[in-house]
């Protein structure tokens, strides 16, 4: 099965922990286990690649982190919000990412026509 | 649970003991807490649950530069820091207590050598008998001595070498650290206890001026005083030599790194404001002990002079809170 290269997804973390964010303030965890389920379990977030990313966007001001009980339990969790600097640092990815997609799509084949129909794809492109 | 904190523990236990580092195991221990409990929750097995967590952990190369550690992490992935297994913690132990009663022994054995003198002055025998058991005595102490200390030689590396323990062996020894308190605060109270009334008995007999069978009891009474006093200091020794081997092992870890903060009792020795004030209330109770004795023995007032252990406790107490850092 092929499983997504870190190198790859990691410009993208920031943007799939910003867009869970903008829904609600949210923690560790439960950001992690929405990526999870959100990609059908596709991708599995590391908790030092969560960590790392909390930590670079609150140094760049893209979320603010605070202490909170949670509902019941009484234990206390670091939770994060999305601040409006965020906000459009988030649109900028985004768009970022359909431009980046666009590009790239030029040179992607379509399933099933590797190898030898190289030919016929070029011929299409042109 | 505990495995998962083992791993945590082990994999931060070198780095650096800054906030940002705490900060970080604190973080991740939060996810990978909540991450277990949901494992659980949906009925997995404890091994799978915390194998899931441990292979989704990542690696801490990833946030070494957010923590400013990249170096400490790239090139000092194990420094020369002897790991002390738990198998060596408990035999060392057990050794040290074994140490500890023999050194208290040999105490004990000094403080009554005199004792043997004065049974014989008092029923009138040779003194050559009193002369050999306080020699019998002293030697036997010195064999005790210098037999124990060199058993004890082959832990020096404790404190020569540079050495670790991880997480598991730490919470062992403060657990044993822990159910050893109540007997260390019981034996610490009776000793000192003994020690301040030793001259009591002694005074009794003085003013009573009786005399039991054919003994003088006037000569008796500072037998009597030497022997409360050997049983008390027998106790102290006893239970501070114990609670050292303890304190010894959970003080391997160096205060720099993260493994430094294994231990909450480390981490609570009172800090002080200043240093120079740290200095002088590191000999605050041998101060008062100095002051107790001299006015006791120029005074001889015994029976006041104990006075000042309360008094002293108090503006202990009263100095801390005030000089004490927040």
């Amino acid at each position: 099965m092929i499983s997504i290269s870190s190198d790859v997804i990691r410009g993208y973390n920031d943007t799939i922990i910003l867009f869970l964010l903008l829904q609600h303030p949210s923690y560790g965890y439960e950001i992690s286990k929405q990526i999870k389920t959100l990609t059908e379990e596709k991708y599995i977030i590391k908790e030092t690649t969560l960590y790392s990313a909390f930590n670079r966007m609150e140094k760049n001001g893209y979320i603010e982190s605070f202490s909170s009980d949670q509902e019941g339990s009484g234990k206390r969790r670091t939770y994060y919000r999305i601040t409006n600097l965020g906000r459009q640092y988030y649109q900028s990815k985004c768009s970022e990412w359909n431009l980046t997609k666009e590009v790239i799509e030029h040179f992607i084949l379509k399933e099933g026509n590797y190898g030898n129909n190289q030919k016929l794809s070029r011929s299409n492109v042109c | 649970m505990e495995t998962i904190r083992n791993y945590l523990e082990a994999m931060f236990a070198n780095l650096p003991n800054t906030p940002e580092v705490l900060h970080a195991k604190n973080e991740l221990w939060q996810m990978m807490e909540d991450k277990y409990n949901e494992l659980i929750a949906d009925g997995k097995s404890d091994n799978e649950a915390v194998g899931t967590v441990i292979a989704e952990f990542g690696n801490l190369d990833e946030i070494s530069e957010d923590l400013g550690i990249q170096n400490v992490v790239v090139n000092k992935k194990d420094i020369t820091r002897r790991n002390v297994t738990m198998d060596e913690v408990k035999d060392y132990l057990h050794e040290r207590i074994n140490y500890a009663y023999k050194l208290a022994l040999g105490v004990l054995l000094c403080i009554i050598s005199p004792v043997g003198a004065i049974i014989c002055d008092a029923i009138n025998i040779s003194d050559a008998f009193g002369i050999l058991f306080l020699m019998g005595s002293i030697a036997a102490a010195v064999a005790l001595f210098v037999y124990s200390s060199i058993v004890m030689h082959r832990w020096d590396f404790l404190k020569q070498e540079l050495c670790s323990i991880d997480f598991a062996t730490t919470n062992y020894v403060n657990e044993q650290k822990e159910k050893y308190m109540p007997t260390y605060a019981l034996l610490i109270t009776i000793g000192i206890v003994l020690c301040v009334i030793s001259f009591v008995p002694a005074a009794i007999i003085d003013e009573l001026d009786i005399s039991f069978f054919a003994f003088d009891m006037d000569d008796l009474s500072g037998m009597i005083l030497i022997i409360i006093v050997a049983i008390g200091v027998f106790m102290i020794v006893l239970c501070n030599s114990i609670s050292n081997a303890y304190n010894s092992i959970l003080k391997i870890n160096s205060a720099s790194t993260v493994s430094g903060n294994y231990v909450s009792s480390q981490r609570s020795e009172t800090k002080y404001i200043t240093p120079e004030i740290a200095t002088i209330m590191s000999v605050y109770w041998p101060t008062v002990t100095c002051i107790y004795l001299i006015s006791s023995f120029l005074s001889f007032d015994w029976w006041y002079t104990w006075i000042i252990w309360p008094i002293a406790w108090l503006v202990n107490i009263i100095l801390t809170s005030i000089l004490k850092k927040q």
